[in-house]
């Protein structure tokens, strides 16, 4: 997608602050308003990378003070303390599933790296689905360290069915893959099989 | 969600190409395994259908002979799915529970390549992930050859799902004996009466059909027909090109028909090897043989009637005459003198003798079905098919070795094929060494007769004379024993077996041997007006206008 179509002053969603081949880390723009868990977003550089979120964190801004009780509700602590959500940041954290080449999405790590301070975004239906057309993604999900690899399958493939408009034979296909990745482990496909569907 | 489903099951995105499964495992000795492709419905693959295996370089016509359900991981089958849950099913079905199915090639040929004269056996196996598809009409014709190529071809039926025909290579089948077997109300009759059409019809042999139950030559009954429930005979099918023999002409006119010819037999003419054969129906001692040997020693042709004409005491007396043991010989006599009671049995004949008529018949290549009224007991049936059969085939040995010493084409006889039913009891393992018919199915057509061997009890056949039948058409049969019997002989026979007891009780055979070249289950040819049609029979409208018009050719308008 060319960089020109978007508006990166209002649409970005977070910054990158921390990157690496396989996973990076992006502060939010907003306070709370990091992606959903298991989404998918991209980093807009000379090669785009698609990324998966499986952790969402807030927390005070300075790495040695932690964020204090007050016992009053939101709404009272706008009104009496609004400086405290100044010091407060809400970060994301996202599996790298693939990078964009002239040819679309592609599902292998990136030769580089996103850039740090690079704007994330998140992704199209279309780019959702040519990311999601085989179920290459869980493999991902599977290998990657410290991922709840469960649940990100659950919610990613989700995103990924609502993208097709909840294609049924899409989700058995889907279904077939993890069925093999996993091999052969019929409780958790089963498990697996049955919260994606509810 | 369930219109989700519906949509999923109702108009599945897959592209019909007529691929069942690849080949993922097997052996040229055990066969090939393929797995079904997850969008084929196991109910729809049937045990003895035909299919095809493209290989990389060759094509192999094989035959599904098995099939099972299986899982990859037991926990599967220990928790199955909950009823309701398609989606679990869907995913499961195809990846973790797959159905394999049993292939066995029974034919290989290059891709491309026509059928010569010999089938080649298979001799190597497809690669791995080989598709396997429906076999497509234009293989069956390949195959099995096709009616309009040659009147060699004969359509037998169509294989199973299919509406090609399925041929018999008619020139392959009269080269050898052959069989035509499956349990009682299986349809023997039928088959065995297509088989005779085709060989009627395409003039390739000379049948002589020993017709116990009266059901070949003139109208039969069709089992479980509704309103018009008989069927044509031969003699209608073919007019003058069948002749009727009856050995009950009471009973013929009784059913109305008129047979060309009674058949009469002089006590004369029943040789003591024609008694033997009927060892286990008369229980006769190990011993009889011996006795009827010495009487014949004395009395040559005339052995039995004077035998006969002995009364009670005096059978000792002539014991003592001939030297043979009283007790045996008189044993002998009570029993042979049951003979006396066939009105068919004469101790003199007025017109022709029987044989030299058949014989005349058949130099001219008229069919002969010898019909045997109300004599349906064993007894009579085997004594008459012993008789005549050792007689015909005592001329045909004759009339051979004059054809090899001359060599001269008008010599040759015409080749015969003798239709027996019950055959079991001529040709059990006790008999078949001593009578005729074992004969003629172990010497083959050396001297230009074979036998169409028709049974319900293939177990009770001798086990040499089984393998040596050329071809065997087999309907339905549950024995084991049967199964195997039918199988003696059959390299690989492990596949057909399941095959054989899967056949549906009517309208099904599995075909295999000599005349066909790959084994293949049929689903017979229906016996209606439209095989008369194709018999050359004619309806009686075309009868009549056929008529009008030649009357009008001979008389003018």
């Amino acid at each position: 997608m060319a960089l020109s179509s978007i508006d990166i002053s209002t649409e970005y969603i977070g910054e990158i602050v921390e990157s690496s081949t396989s996973q990076f880390t992006s502060e939010s723009r907003e306070l709370n308003g990091a992606p959903p868990f298991g989404s998918f977003v991209k980093t807009l550089g000379a090669l785009p990378v698609y990324g998966l979120v499986f952790n969402v964190c807030t927390h005070s801004i300075e790495p040695n003070r932690r964020a204090t009780a007050y016992g009053l509700t939101e709404q009272e602590l706008r009104e009496e303390q609004p400086q405290i959500f100044e010091l407060l940041k809400t970060e994301f954290e996202a599996v790298i599933i693939g990078y964009g080449d002239d040819r679309g999405p592609q599902q292998v790590l990136p030769p580089q790296p996103p850039g740090i301070h690079s704007f994330v975004f998140p992704c199209t239906e279309s780019e959702i689905k040519a990311l999601t057309n085989s179920g290459d993604f869980l493999r991902s999900i599977l290998c990657g360290n410290r991922l709840p690899a469960d649940d990100l399958i659950i919610a990613s493939v989700r995103n990924a069915w609502a993208a097709r408009a909840l294609d049924m034979p899409y989700l058995v296909s889907i279904g077939k893959d993890l069925c093999r990745l996993i091999r052969d482990d019929y409780d958790r496909l089963s498990s697996i099989m049955r919260r994606i569907s509810q | 969600m369930n219109d989700l489903w519906n949509n999923l099951n109702g108009s599945p995105n897959i592209q019909d190409d007529g691929e069942i499964g690849v080949v993922t495992q097997g052996s040229l000795t055990e066969g090939v395994e393929m797995k079904l492709n997850p969008d084929r419905s196991v109910e729809d693959v049937k045990a003895g259908k035909f299919v095809v295996i493209e290989g990389y370089k060759n094509q192999f016509f094989s035959m599904i002979t098995d099939l099972s359900l299986d899982a990859t991981n037991p926990e599967i089958l220990l928790y199955p799915p909950r009823e309701g849950d398609q989606l679990l099913h869907s995913v499961l079905n195809g990846a973790s529970t797959y159905v394999t199915v049993a292939l066995r090639p029974m034919l290989m040929l290059e891709q491309g390549e026509e059928i010569v004269d010999e089938p080649r056996p298979v001799k190597t196996i497809p690669s791995h992930f080989s598709k396997v598809v429906e076999a497509e009409e234009e293989d069956v014709s390949r195959v099995f050859g096709s009616e309009e190529k040659d009147d060699r071809f004969f359509n037998m039926g169509t294989p199973l799902d299919m509406d090609t025909p399925v041929c018999i290579n008619l020139n392959r089948f009269v080269e050898r004996s052959n069989g035509i077997f499956g349990k009682t109300g299986t349809g023997k009759s039928f088959l065995t009466r297509l088989v005779l059409c085709g060989l009627i019809k395409n003039k390739k042999a000379v049948n002589l059909i020993f017709d116990m139950h009266n059901e070949y030559g003139f109208r039969a009954m069709k089992e479980g027909g509704q309103g018009n429930s008989f069927v044509k005979g031969l003699k209608q099918l073919f007019g003058n090109q069948v002749a009727l023999f009856s050995l009950d002409p009471e009973s013929s006119r009784q059913r109305g028909i008129q047979p060309d010819h009674e058949v009469y037999i002089t006590y004369d003419q029943v040789a003591v090897e024609d008694v033997i054969a009927l060892q286990d129906e008369l229980q006769l001692n190990p011993t009889a043989s011996e006795s009827a040997y010495l009487v014949y020693a004395m009395y040559k042709d005339r052995w039995l009637r004077q035998l006969l004409s002995i009364d009670g005491p005096d059978v000792e007396q002539f014991a003592d005459d001939i030297g043979a043991n009283k007790s045996s010989l008189s044993a002998l006599h009570r029993k042979l003198k049951r003979l006396e009671t066939f009105p068919f049995m004469v101790n003199s004949l007025n017109g022709a003798d029987a044989v030299d008529t058949m014989m005349d018949y058949i130099d001219r290549g008229i069919h002969i079905v010898l019909e045997f009224g109300r004599q349906t007991g064993m007894l009579a049936y085997l004594l008459v098919a012993n008789i005549l059969s050792r007689r015909i085939h005592e001329q045909y040995v004759t009339k051979s070795e004059k054809f090899y010493a001359s060599q001269n084409p008008e010599d040759q006889p015409r080749h015969l094929v003798i239709t027996i039913e019950e055959a079991h009891k001529f040709l059990n393992p006790a008999t078949a060494r001593q009578t005729i018919f074992g004969t003629i199915a172990r010497e083959m057509r050396k001297y230009y007769v074979s036998l169409l061997v028709v049974d319900q009890r293939p177990s009770g056949i001798d086990e040499e004379v089984l393998s040596q039948l050329g071809t065997k058409i087999t309907a339905l049969l549950n024995d084991e024993k049967d199964i195997q019997g039918v199988l003696t002989g059959v390299s690989n026979a492990s596949g057909l077996r399941s095959v054989l007891a899967s056949l549906d009780s009517k309208q099904q055979a599995l075909v295999f041997g000599h005349a066909v070249p790959m084994p293949v289950v049929i689903k017979t040819r229906d016996y209606d007006e439209i095989f008369y049609k194709a018999m050359g029979d004619l309806s009686d409208e075309e009868k009549m206008e056929k008529a009008e018009a030649a009357s009008a050719a001979i008389f003018g308008d």
